[in-house]
């Protein structure tokens, strides 16, 4: 959340803008020789006697617009029409501005994508003195590159644009983009703004570089770009010249908008805008409506498109399962996104982008419309609200003097179903769509033919394209129809004659009537008229039917089975943050409670938990003065402290950026996914925290996230604020790339050997790294800024923090010497592991780690899957705990991830442990390995109220969650999940009901087709961002 | 010294073979529901011989040896159907692989012959109560034939308990995803797989050919894969279809019916819980996929997984428990505490325990001689000291296979204990 600069600050910004973009309207290229004679035009030309749309706040009913040279010198009710001007009586008609679409790739080149599938390519291919990345184009112009494509901007003035931004689609950073009319003729004489604004996206696009791979590799690149871009615009030495900086460097100024092809995109990219003082505008995906609290608190402006999903075939009950609740859901509820927004006082423009068949657009406008939408914003997201976002409210999106003369002209309020486009002027010049002269022809009419034929007509359709019906007694003909200025063709085959009737004749308009001469089928000529008798009929029952206000459910967070609606939600007329807030007090009684802490198991207690924390443990605490709580009886019930899993990989949208030997720079924070079914099944299973954590695919991985799984919130809400700072190392076999095929053998390192380089280059450098960077920081201001600046790097940066304990080492391992290896590493450059994880090998060195204070999170029971855990054996926990290390189980898997109780129970089996001990391994020891142990970890009064209900003793394999509580608030109640089944079958079977009738009703449907959830261990490499 | 432990217990073993034992005062699992509290069970020459409710009658053999299991349960052996165990030994490493033939159709593969009774892992799946497995190959359409082999055996030869029991085909599926890479690292999104008709075609015709082919008295030339399907007609051999999409099953039971099959069981059956009547009628078994797994959509019950036991036993479908996927054969061991979970969700400990026991040895046509305690049987049994279907509690601490008792050392309980001697630790 960054707030856009105010006053002279965003005026500055404009001044900028436009000192930049200095480029001005020339109607005829002054440069260009002629061949033949010069053809200039400097007439005038008033349009009279027309509603005039000025914007969307102000209507003249019957005024004159006038234009001279593609601009507009006048506008007003009483505006006398100049001198030898060609004037346009538009009697009946409207005018409105000409829209403007801020999200095209109009007039741009084709982007060439080569094949993926290769060895790993290191560096970027773009050769020249560019930057590092392929993926970083900023110095892509889109005014350079821009062609006048005439066959895509007619489909677009069709729609009544008149001017789009246009920009390269291409990488993560895309460069600038322009502001071109979508006139026909020389690109010299199209563009409004050369430099209109500056584009990025989470997508690298056509680059073929390794890096990034994940969605959190792409934040981390643009993140660093913009450091190396400030690092380059200081250093005078420029002993790098790079013109990727250096176009970076100048992109800034320009409004800036950011690709988001989800709702969660949005929050991602406002915190990078947070972080560098750039408040972006957000080309959103459609789905905002799902986390409106959030959008609205990122404070940016929205490019939405109308991309509403066309509706499953949901005939067969077993195919129809292959559709999620989120997608039937959307369905229903994507049209009313433009209303939501509009609510919620989001500003928004619309763009026909995303739209599989751009001819959708009006029928998805009025959609929205019906859903809420009003018709003033509706004109304001397609005028001045894109003109102001692109800086061209001064030329584009209004109709005054002054600007360019961009207009429709239209039958009517633009947004009615019936309204015709009949012209599109841009920069003075028409394009014609429909003939507003023509006569509207359609209705029915008693059609007379050789003297002794009377039947019935029907005309309907659209003006362009009539269709004809011919009634007689109780047969029904198709007949052709063409009208061309005021002449008629109209050919059928009457019933009682073989062949077809030809009729040619003339309109006559006032009264409306055809007539003129034909032939039979014979041959032998005759007269016929037809008289116009009455409008169409059907219209009047259409107009009732759209008249209901569509119904849809309600959102539900996370947007996905198992969701739950907000309470008190009406609608979207309420912003309520803090929905989970049911009950403010818990009172449990009766409950076997295992402590973590020196009572041990306590029988028969009572437990009273309110604010989110555990306030009270006490054999009886009375009840009746807890009138306000919600009393739970836990008799013949255990009550733990919530699982922590120290090793997970669920709710990310990717989980390795193992594309170089370190990556340091990534963050799991960055890439959470609130709406992942794992949280809510981990639930169930008694979790309420989990380290998520980068892959094993490098020695040196991502930064860890540590989540509270707030089942409903965000992203941002369901991290764990108090933790530290934890990253992801690894060794063996994924590091080292054994199991990859014979493509991967060129990345460094491919043996042990190489590995322990990789840390003591990595150790070195962030040593040295650290050193600049506290001698720097030591500068005053002034030497600051005469000083050779720093360079921030944020993978040395986070390594540097290793060496200074504010982050911390887990290590992902398995064979006793390469745990030797680190912890010599770490003796001999000054840092200590944290944990290993996995370390089925930890009972061989357990007296090492024990020496050095490290902690273990291992697996139960796993082996044989690889050679490096060939001596993996069940005891290992056992033994290490014995050593005195603090010893935790972990899943490294989405489905064990809810049998962690279970795993644990492995260690009584297998070593001997007490219960206690065991269920330890699962709660207050991964606390303590994440140094979380002073809140969680424990049942003990002042403690964050994380607490599991279960069925039985939490070690059995019989026990059930009944309750997990985190921060006081229910998450997961078996009594309410299944009342939540239910709900989820009969909300399918309403939405599956609507479809059908949508289906019956002649609409288009699609085939369900399964999408399955990604599950990601440790090994994972494939990216769910990569998909789009 | 740790060797001369191993041959010291193997010599036991062997010696012990020819003794009588009587196992006295344990809570015997039947493995047919029903539990005896205070049993005697009487084992000679390989045979259960006597079963008895001491508070209701009194032994009449005479034992070499009596074990006084007072307090501890007594169950039949677990049994692990469709099992790569004694097929490989590293996942990661394709030499140690022997589960998957090149080719789609291989009726005529067999796995008995490749299984490892010396592998490390079977010791570490025995110790916690699976005494016998259906080894079973993967992959292709036609994967191959299996057979049942008893954990303890010199050599195959030995092990073997029913050879070559059945035939398993993995059903195409109507939907499937393809790997974006050679490596099979990148999976893609689910398509529509268009190679389906032709696929069910070509099943549907190499069975109409294997039967002619069968039926005929003069074979013109031999045919290796005809042939080794004979027993799916007579009624020797079952048809193991792998399955688990309930269009799939459908059709599969279908093509089964067709083809006048007399002995089917669909492996997996993951929406079998919604083709119930059809199984029924169709008299057809289901063997359920790994119990610990997760339902295949967001919105389907959470527990969905864990019920479908319970949902098949309550529509009067016969089903047992099988541990196919990942890391199969060394998660073999955790055969018993998937029981254990279809306990917890809806069935009766005594029915969870059929499920890996008597159901087990009824679908795989061998209930006539092991499955339960039962006078008449082999004595494949084993004793714990707590419930063995809970892993809190499950502690075998003596087993018999055929009525021999059978070491319970493994590998990993000699690097237990050779490095708790490193460390001084008890």
């Amino acid at each position: 959340m960054w707030r856009q600069p105010t006053g002279t600050m965003k005026q500055l910004f404009i001044l900028l803008a436009l000192v930049i973009g200095s480029t001005s309207i020339a109607q005829v290229t002054e440069t260009f020789p002629v061949n033949g004679t010069t053809n200039k035009n400097h007439n005038t030309y008033a349009f009279t006697n027309v509603k005039i749309v000025v914007d969307p706040e102000t209507t003249i009913d019957n005024g004159t617009l006038v234009v001279k040279d593609g601009i507009i010198i006048a506008v007003g009710p009483k505006i006398s029409v100049p001198k030898g001007a060609v004037v346009y009586d538009l009697k009946g008609k409207t005018m409105y501005p000409g829209l403007i679409d801020a999200y095209t790739s109009y007039g741009m080149p084709e982007i060439k994508r080569m094949p993926v599938w290769g060895p790993p390519q290191m560096e970027s291919n773009v050769k020249g003195a560019y930057g590092w990345n392929g993926a970083v184009k900023a110095e892509t112009e889109a005014n350079k590159i821009f062609t006048d494509d005439s066959k895509a901007a007619d489909e677009m003035r069709r729609m009544g644009f008149g001017s789009v931004l246009t920009f390269q689609k291409d990488g993560i950073v895309r460069g600038s983009a322009a502001v071109v009319t979508l006139a026909d003729g020389r690109e010299n004489e199209l563009m409004v703004l050369d430099k209109a604004a500056a584009m990025y996206s989470f997508d690298k696009g056509s680059s073929t570089q390794d890096y990034p791979s994940s969605l959190m590799g792409a934040i981390a690149l643009l993140r660093q770009t913009y450091l190396d871009a400030d690092w380059y615009k200081k250093d005078k030495t420029k002993k790098e010249y790079n013109i990727s900086l250096d176009a970076f460097n100048n992109l800034q100024t320009l409004p800036q908008i950011f690709e988001s092809t989800d709702k969660l995109n949005i929050m991602r990219a406002d915190k990078i805008g947070d972080e560098f003082k750039m408040q972006y505008i957000v080309k959103g995906s459609g789905n905002e409506y799902q986390r409106l609290d959030d959008i609205k608190a990122a404070n940016c402006r929205l490019i939405i498109p109308l991309n509403f999903p066309v509706a499953y075939d949901v005939e067969d009950a077993y195919d129809a399962a292959n559709i999620s609740l989120t997608e039937l859901k959307h369905w229903e509820m994507a049209p009313v996104n433009p209303y939501a927004l509009e609510k919620y006082v989001i500003p928004f423009a619309i763009t026909t982008a995303d739209l599989k068949d751009k001819k959708d657009f009006w029928k998805n406008m009025r959609k929205a419309i019906s859903y809420g939408l009003s018709e003033k914003q509706a004109l304001k997201s397609l005028t001045v609200t894109p003109a102001e976002m692109l800086n061209v409210s001064d030329k584009l999106g209004k109709l005054k003097a002054g600007m360019i003369a961009n207009f429709i002209i239209t039958s009517g309020d633009l947004f009615d179903e019936k309204t015709l486009i009949y012209e599109n002027w841009i920069q003075g010049n028409p394009y014609k769509i429909l003939d507003y002269n023509a006569i509207d022809v359609r209705g029915n009419y008693d059609l007379s033919y050789g003297g002794n034929h009377t039947v019935k007509l029907k005309v309907e359709g659209e003006p362009d394209k009539l269709k004809a019906t011919v009634m007689a007694d109780t047969a029904k003909m198709v007949a052709s129809i063409t009208v061309t200025g005021d002449a008629i063709t109209l050919n059928f085959n009457p019933k009682d004659a073989a062949g077809t009737l030809r009729l040619s004749g003339n309109i006559n308009a006032n009264p409306l009537k055809f007539n003129g001469k034909g032939q039979l089928p014979d041959g032998s000529w005759i007269s016929w008229s037809a008289t116009y008798t009455s409008a169409m009929s059907a219209d009047a029952k259409k107009d009732t039917a759209k008249k209901q206000a569509p119904t849809f459910g309600q959102v539900i967070y996370p947007f996905c089975a198992y969701g739950e609606p907000a309470d008190d939600r009406d609608g979207f007329d309420k912003i309520i943050n803090d929905f989970k807030n049911r009950y403010d007090a818990i009172l449990i009684k009766h409950v076997t409670v295992w402590t973590n802490e020196a009572e041990g198991v306590l029988k028969n207690q009572d437990v009273y938990i309110t604010e989110g924390r555990i306030v009270r443990i006490a054999d009886d605490i009375n009840a009746t003065k807890m009138a306000y709580a919600k009393i739970i009886d836990g008799t013949g019930m255990h009550l733990t402290a919530g699982i922590i899993d120290e090793h997970s990989h669920i709710a990310l949208i990717s989980v390795n950026e193992g594309t170089q030997a370190s990556s340091a720079e990534v963050r799991m924070g960055d890439v959470i996914n609130s709406e992942d079914i794992s949280i809510y099944r981990q639930l169930s299973g008694g979790v309420t925290m989990a380290q998520l954590l980068h892959g094993s695919a490098n020695p040196i991985g991502g930064q860890s996230a540590i989540i509270k799984l707030r089942w409903g919130k965000s992203p941002e809400q369901m991290k764990f604020d108090k933790a530290a700072g934890f990253i992801k190392f690894a060794l063996g076999e994924n590091v080292k790339q054994s199991n990859w095929g014979d493509m991967n053998t060129i990345r460094f390192p491919q043996t042990r050997m190489g590995v322990e380089q990789v840390y003591y280059d990595y150790f070195t450098r962030a040593k040295e790294y650290d050193a600049k960077q506290k001698a720097f920081g030591a500068l005053t201001d002034k030497a600051k800024a005469t000083a050779t600046p720093f360079r921030r790097d944020l993978e040395l940066e986070a390594i540097a923090e290793i060496l200074n304990k504010q982050r911390f080492i887990t290590c992902h391992s398995y064979v006793q010497s390469e745990l030797n290896m680190l912890m010599h590493v770490g003796d001999s450059m000054g840092f200590q592991v944290n944990t290993f994880t996995h370390i089925l090998e930890g009972y061989k060195v357990a007296d090492k780690m024990k020496a050095r204070g490290i902690g273990a999170s291992t697996f139960a029971d796993w082996w044989a899957y690889k050679v490096e855990v060939k001596d993996a054996i069940p005891y290992n926990a056992a033994i290490m705990t014995k050593m005195g290390i603090t010893t935790a189980i972990n899943s490294d898997d989405a489905e064990m991830g809810r049998r962690l109780n279970q795993e644990a129970a492995k260690t009584v089996k297998y070593g001997g442990m007490t219960e206690e001990e065991a269920l330890k391994m699962v709660t207050l020891n991964p606390a303590k390995l994440l140094h979380i142990d002073k809140w969680v970890g424990s049942i003990k009064v002042g403690k964050d109220a994380d607490v599991v209900l279960w069925s039985d003793n939490p070690l059995s394999i019989y026990a059930k969650v009944e309750k997990t509580i985190i921060d006081g608030h229910i998450y997961y109640d078996r009594d309410q999940d299944e009342k939540m089944r239910i709900e989820i079958q009969k909300e399918r079977a309403r939405i599956i009901q609507k479809m059908i009738d949508e289906k019956k009703a002649g609409a288009a449907t699609q085939k369900p087709v399964l999408k399955k959830q990604k599950l990601f261990g440790c090994d994972s490499m494939q990216e769910n961002y990569m998909e789009e | 010294m740790k060797k001369l432990t191993f041959i010291l217990a193997l010599l036991t073993t062997i010696a012990t073979a020819q003794k009588s034992t009587l196992i006295m005062n344990g809570t015997a699992h039947i493995g047919n529901d029903s539990v005896i509290q205070n049993s005697m069970i009487g084992i000679k020459d390989g045979k259960i011989v006597e079963v008895v409710d001491a508070s209701k009658a009194q032994v009449t053999g005479t034992y070499d040896e009596k074990i006084d299991a007072t307090g501890k349960q007594i169950y039949p052996g677990f049994i692990a159907p469709n099992s790569t165990l004694g097929l490989t030994e590293i996942d990661a490493v394709r030499a140690t692989n022997d589960f998957h033939e090149v080719g789609t159709t291989l009726p005529n593969v067999r796995s008995l012959i490749a299984y490892n009774t010396d592998s490390k892992i079977i010791p570490t799946v025995r110790t916690n109560g699976i005494l016998l497995a259906q080894i079973t190959p993967r992959g292709g359409l036609i994967s191959g034939t299996s057979s049942v082999v008893v954990l303890d055996g010199w050599n195959w030869e030995d092990a073997a308990y029913k050879i070559d029991d059945g035939i398993h085909v993995n059903w195409p599926r109507i939907q499937s995803r393809k790997y974006l890479d050679e490596d099979n690292i990148y999976p893609g999104p689910y398509e529509k797989n268009k190679d389906y008709t032709k696929q069910t075609n070509d099943l549907q015709k190499l069975f109409a050919d294997a039967k002619a082919y069968n039926e005929t008295d003069v074979k013109e030339e031999k045919n290796l894969r005809f042939e080794s399907m004979k027993g799916l007609f007579t009624g020797e051999q079952t048809l193991y279809l792998h399955v688990n999409n309930v269009k799939e099953i459908i059709e599969a039971v279908n093509f089964a019916k067709t083809n006048m099959i007399k002995k089917v069981v669909i492996v997996g059956g993951r929406d079998s819980w919604m083709v119930t009547d059809l199984l029924k009628e169709n008299n057809v078994a289901v063997m359920v996929s790994r119990l610990h797994d997760l339902p295949e959509h967001p919105e389907d019950d959470v527990d969905l997984t864990y019920k479908l036991p319970y949902l098949l036993q309550k529509a009067g479908v016969m089903y047992c428990l099988n541990n196919e996927g990942d890391m199969e054969a060394m998660g073999t061991r955790n055969l018993p505490f998937l029981a254990g979970t279809a306990a917890a969700y809806g069935l009766t400990k005594e029915q969870a325990l059929r499920s890996i026991t008597l159901n087990t040895a009824k679908i795989l046509g061998i209930d006539k001689t092991t499955g339960s305690i039962e006078v008449g049987k082999d004595a494949n049994i084993f004793i714990s000291t707590g419930d063995a279907l809970d892993m809190r509690t499950n502690n075998v601490t003596q087993a018999f296979v055929k009525g021999v008792s059978i070491d319970l050392n493994n590998d990993q309980k000699e690097l237990y204990e050779k490095y708790k001697k490193k460390y001084g630790l008890k």
